[in-house]
């Protein structure tokens, strides 16, 4: 996602797994950040405009 | 061929076992047995099988001898001894995912693809083991020992059908289903020298098998062989109206397939994806396998694809999503149940939005468009199947594994297309080696050919671990 956005401090992302409703330890959150912080950083390969023909398909089939 | 001496039994073909049994020279009992035993022999080492169904195996091979002594044979597995990954779903016996949290579960009711299995004669020996619900990593805190490699017991078998990768090349089973999501039937196939295909999306039913990715899960077998596994997928692909994303494909005569000529062939080489990153036995590996796809008439030629990293990132957020979604009501109620590794990767997915889901799948159409265009021209496309060697069995696999290196294997459970992978040689330090070879949608039937036109001008097969 080619957005401008500092990933989440470790703080800001205890404020956010508070909210996902998951039962995490705080060693669940630390891996969790590290892991979510890894993996936007990836997702900056991904664009976050698209054209309204890039819908995706409810099913996906692999021959359309 | 003559027939073989009991001991020889576990190590033939299903080809050849296929015919021996249509000509009466060997049985399904016999066959059966030998397996039985082999297992009870060596299976400790390995720890292949979670759940070894014996007496209905015994059974199962009679009934299947009785029928061909009365000349009905239900087709290329007829009384052929096959393993499954332990997340297929068995009426009666113990389906439970390598987890706590299925640990006493007994379904009811088939899977389609076990139904399809019995419905063309085969025997099935047991479950195998897995990664804890396919979810790609091996950890020791789970109900069942984790598989081991059996070309060098200190590695794993690549996952997560761990399980099935090491039964097929340890002659524990003539052949196994597997499970494919983001290279899990590619990655043990590949670690343990035995061919395996990852089908189309939609050519195989899912049904009554546990999910890890709804828009990425696909079942499929490993055997030792190409020609196996083209005869394995004769009896498995069909429209299956209880698996939503089942395609209604053209009925394919994929053992037949395998015996097709590749010359002229067009294969498109993704060079890009692995040029000066892969080990040194890997590079030679695929030189080789290159070379001789050349030598049996192929055109190989060089084409730029999207980046291999590309493909990583978009399957890693789909499957780290909807695997949230699949496991989030027990990562709730019960995250203890999980193993260490698996709890965290089901829990990543609550805090992707949706906006990033949607965004991931817009950008697999553009990666599926992409490719297609690339392939423009090319009946195939050829890749390494694996970076170097496996990992080692004591070392603690990484929570997340979209760090470290992109899969070699995600792009084609991006694009849907069937990948296969075949053995192409033995690295210096013995282990197995191997190429992938990936067709246009529903075209399993030029992946076969071209494997197994390469099995049969290489010597691989004719080496097995010893245990």
């Amino acid at each position: 996602m080619t957005e401008d956005k500092a990933p989440p401090t470790i703080e800001e992302f205890r404020v956010r797994a508070a909210l996902t409703g998951l039962p995490l330890t705080a060693e669940d959150i630390e891996h969790l950040h590290k892991g979510y912080v890894g993996l936007l950083k990836l997702m900056e390969r991904i664009p976050s405009h698209w054209a309204w023909a890039a819908e995706p398909p409810h099913v996906f089939r692999a021959d359309e | 061929m003559s027939k073989p001496a009991p001991a020889e039994l576990t190590t033939l073909s299903i080809a050849q076992a296929g015919n021996l049994l249509t000509r009466g020279e060997i049985t399904s009992t016999a066959l059966t047995e030998a397996f039985l035993a082999r297992i009870d022999a060596v299976d400790h080492k390995i720890a292949s099988y979670i759940t070894v169904t014996a007496d209905r195996a015994r059974i199962a091979a009679k009934q299947a001898d009785m029928e061909l002594s009365q000349g009905l044979n239900r087709g290329p597995l007829h009384g052929i001894p096959i393993a499954l990954k332990d997340i297929y779903e068995t009426e009666g016996v113990l389906t439970t995912g390598h987890s706590h949290l299925r640990a006493d579960y007994v379904p009811a009711v088939d899977a389609e693809t076990v139904r399809r299995l019995k419905a063309g004669g085969a025997v099935i020996l047991g479950k195998l083991a897995t990664h804890e619900f396919a979810n790609g990593a091996m950890t020791p805190d789970q109900p069942f020992p984790a598989a081991r490699n059996p070309w060098n017991t200190d590695y794993q078998p690549g996952g997560s059908s761990s399980g099935s990768g090491a039964a097929v090349a340890a002659a524990l089973c003539m052949g196994a289903m597997g499970s494919d999501t983001g290279g899990s039937i590619r990655n043990p196939a590949g670690f343990c020298g035995t061919a395996g295909i990852k089908p189309t999306y939609g050519l195989v039913s899912r049904c009554g098998i546990f999910p890890l990715s709804f828009s990425f899960d696909t079942a499929g077998p490993l055997a030792w062989t190409v020609e196996d596994n083209a005869l394995m997928l004769d009896v498995l692909a069909g429209h299956d109206p209880n698996d939503q994303a089942s395609a209604e494909a053209t009925k394919v005569d994929y053992g037949a397939a395998t015996q097709r000529s590749i010359k002229g062939m067009r294969i498109a080489l993704a060079r890009t994806w692995y040029e000066g990153n892969l080990t040194a036995d890997m590079a030679k590996g695929m030189d080789e396998a290159v070379r001789v796809l050349r030598e049996q008439g192929a055109v190989v030629e060089e084409v730029v694809f999207p980046d291999i990293w590309d493909y990583h990132i978009c399957g890693r957020v789909v499957i780290t999503v909807e695997a949230h979604a699949i496991h989030r009501q027990e990562v709730i109620e019960t995250p203890e149940k999980f193993g260490y590794t698996t709890r965290r990767r089901f829990q990543l997915g609550a805090f992707l939005t949706a906006e990033q889901y949607l965004s991931a799948l817009r950008f697999r159409r553009k990666l599926q468009v992409d490719t297609r265009a690339a392939m423009r021209g090319y009946d195939l496309v050829v890749a390494p199947n694996q970076w170097g060697q496996p990992e080692k069995f004591e070392e603690p696999q990484a929570i997340f594994h979209f760090f470290g290196k992109a899969s070699l294997s995600m792009p084609f459970n991006v694009t849907g297309q069937p990948a296969m992978t075949v053995c192409c040689g033995f690295g210096s330090d013995g282990f197995p080696l191997a190429f992938q070879l990936a067709g246009r949608p529903f075209d399993e039937a030029s992946v076969f050919a071209a494997g197994a036109a390469y099995e049969r001008a290489t010597p691989w097969r004719l080496r097995r671990p010893t245990l």
